[in-house]
């Protein structure tokens, strides 16, 4: 079992999943977010589609559970990158409420039967993560939620003891060496060791 | 006048903490490479080897400061981290932590989940293959049957199945040829201890299909207990099952010290949560909001 202390610090940066780009309330309108992007970094022109995926949509399923969101990765790097939206027509009631109302949904997929054409289709290729998440929030009109001033002010502590820790981590190797190479050095003067090895 | 020493004494006490705060207004390294691997360093010298005793338990840690979620909270989280992953590729799992000695007994057991995880396992039986065990292993669902052939295939290395099991009747014929060295290492060797020697293949091997095995390793035990489509109540229900056999499991070890210390659900990508025993916080979201599809 990964030890506690390292386990609790993960959780306590868990708060990048509840605040900062991406934590969007969208609105009841949409039922489905799909993504599709190549598999690997290729020319970095689906650089963008795939950090979108790991650093924003997480925080977007967090605020929008009952949200499916599915992504693609095809094997084509010459392929497309899009950003597909998916919103109930025209009575928004009766679409968007199916998918987290009923009991048993996990073998079926009832979305798919309300609407199987994306309402908005966005062409993500070349875009930063960024610009695709300001791309959706324009197209959704979605609701941008600020961060609590108590979890910004924790969130600055957990980076600061981060850059510490990177800085601790430098000045701590900068010591060992050293004493490794003293140790080398004396055995060396030893004769321990040939000094062409 | 005092003397010089004892004023020196407190400036290196008052100098020590300025340092210390003086530490962030380093030149800031931000364009220090990602790479920089961490390095070990051990700071403290270790006791003399004959001065300390070998603990006999396993170090526990103190819970009450560690944060705990309830199942909902964890799932909710969980499902976030596992975004545009596949509902049935990734897996919730159980780390059941327990408090319990180094040497003593450890538990292992198999056990059927009311919500089978894995449906496609690969059995092997080892037995006559034109006896009537055979016929009934076959007519069960396992996938090798057979005696010679399967030894000979295991010695070359071809290991085509998760599970094997033995009938009783081969049980010498396999001993003789010594396949421990292959399958011992894997746990997959037959042996009366585990269970795996039996005489009636064909029910052996029906309650194996939707079954899975579970061992207490370093106090641990690892259990993938549902898929990542799982509503929180098709989890609940595993989960309970799970521990009610794990209970079980430990009152058969006849009195050996042994309780659950901790239980923490992780899933293939995520953080391991530790679960608090709750199915629903005070503001967590409702349970069907995280039941539709991923």
């Amino acid at each position: 079992m990964v030890n506690i202390i390292k386990r609790m610090r993960k959780l306590r940066e868990l708060l990048w999943i509840r605040n900062g780009p991406g934590a969007i309330q969208l609105p009841k309108e949409v039922t489905k977010i799909s993504v599709e992007f190549h598999k690997k970094l290729i020319g970095s022109q689906h650089r963008g589609a795939r950090h979108f995926w790991h650093d924003i949509l997480p925080r977007i399923k967090y605020r929008n559970p009952a949200l499916p969101i599915s992504v693609t990765r095809h094997a084509d790097p010459a392929g497309p990158a899009y950003l597909h939206i998916f919103t109930a027509q025209p009575t928004p009631q009766t679409a968007a409420i199916p998918p987290s109302s009923t009991p048993q949904p996990t073998s079926s997929t009832p979305e798919a039967t309300a609407n199987d054409t994306p309402t908005h289709t966005i062409e993500i290729k070349d875009f930063h993560e960024s610009e695709i998440l300001e791309a959706l929030v324009e197209k959704t009109g979605a609701v941008v939620l600020t961060t609590p001033p108590e979890e910004a002010t924790e969130m600055a502590e957990i980076e600061e003891f981060k850059e510490r820790a990177e800085v601790d981590r430098v000045e701590v190797r900068e010591k060992l060496m050293k004493v490794r190479r003293e140790e080398e050095l004396l055995k060396l003067a030893r004769g321990e060791i040939s000094a062409a090895s | 006048m005092a003397h010089p020493r004892s004023l020196l004494a407190p400036l290196g006490r008052i100098t020590a903490p300025s340092i210390a705060s003086a530490r962030p207004s380093l030149p800031r390294l931000a364009a220090l490479p990602l790479y920089q691997t961490s390095i070990r360093c051990k700071t403290t010298k270790a006791p003399d080897a004959r001065k300390r005793k070998a603990r006999k338990h396993y170090l526990q840690s103190d819970l009450r400061k560690a944060d705990q979620f309830s199942l909902v909270d964890a799932m909710h989280y969980i499902r976030a981290f596992e975004v545009g992953r596949g509902a049935t590729s990734s897996k919730y799992e159980m780390h059941v932590r327990f408090r319990t000695l180094k040497n003593g007994p450890s538990v292992r057991n198999r056990l059927r989940l009311p919500h089978p995880v894995k449906t496609d396992l690969r059995i092997c039986v080892i037995a006559p293959p034109d006896s009537k065990a055979a016929a009934d292993a076959r007519a069960a669902g396992a996938s090798l049957v057979g005696e010679e052939e399967i030894f000979a295939k295991i010695k070359e290395g071809q290991i085509e199945f998760d599970r094997c099991l033995c009938h009783m009747d081969s049980l010498q014929k396999m001993n003789k040829a010594a396949l421990g060295r292959v399958l011992g290492p894997k746990g997959l060797m037959p042996s009366t201890k585990t269970g795996t020697v039996v005489t009636n293949v064909g029910a052996a091997v029906k309650s194996m299909v939707g079954a899975s095995e579970y061992r207490e390793r370093d106090a641990v035990v690892r259990l993938a207990v549902g898929q990542l489509g799982f509503t929180p109540e098709e989890m609940q229900t595993n989960i309970k099952a799970f521990m009610e056999t794990l209970k079980k499991d430990i009152a058969r070890l006849n009195g050996t010290p042994k309780e659950i210390h901790e239980v923490v659900l992780s899933s293939t990508n995520a953080p391991g949560f530790t679960l608090n025993g709750e199915f629903k916080g005070a503001d967590s979201v409702s349970a069907r909001v995280l039941s539709g599809p991923l």
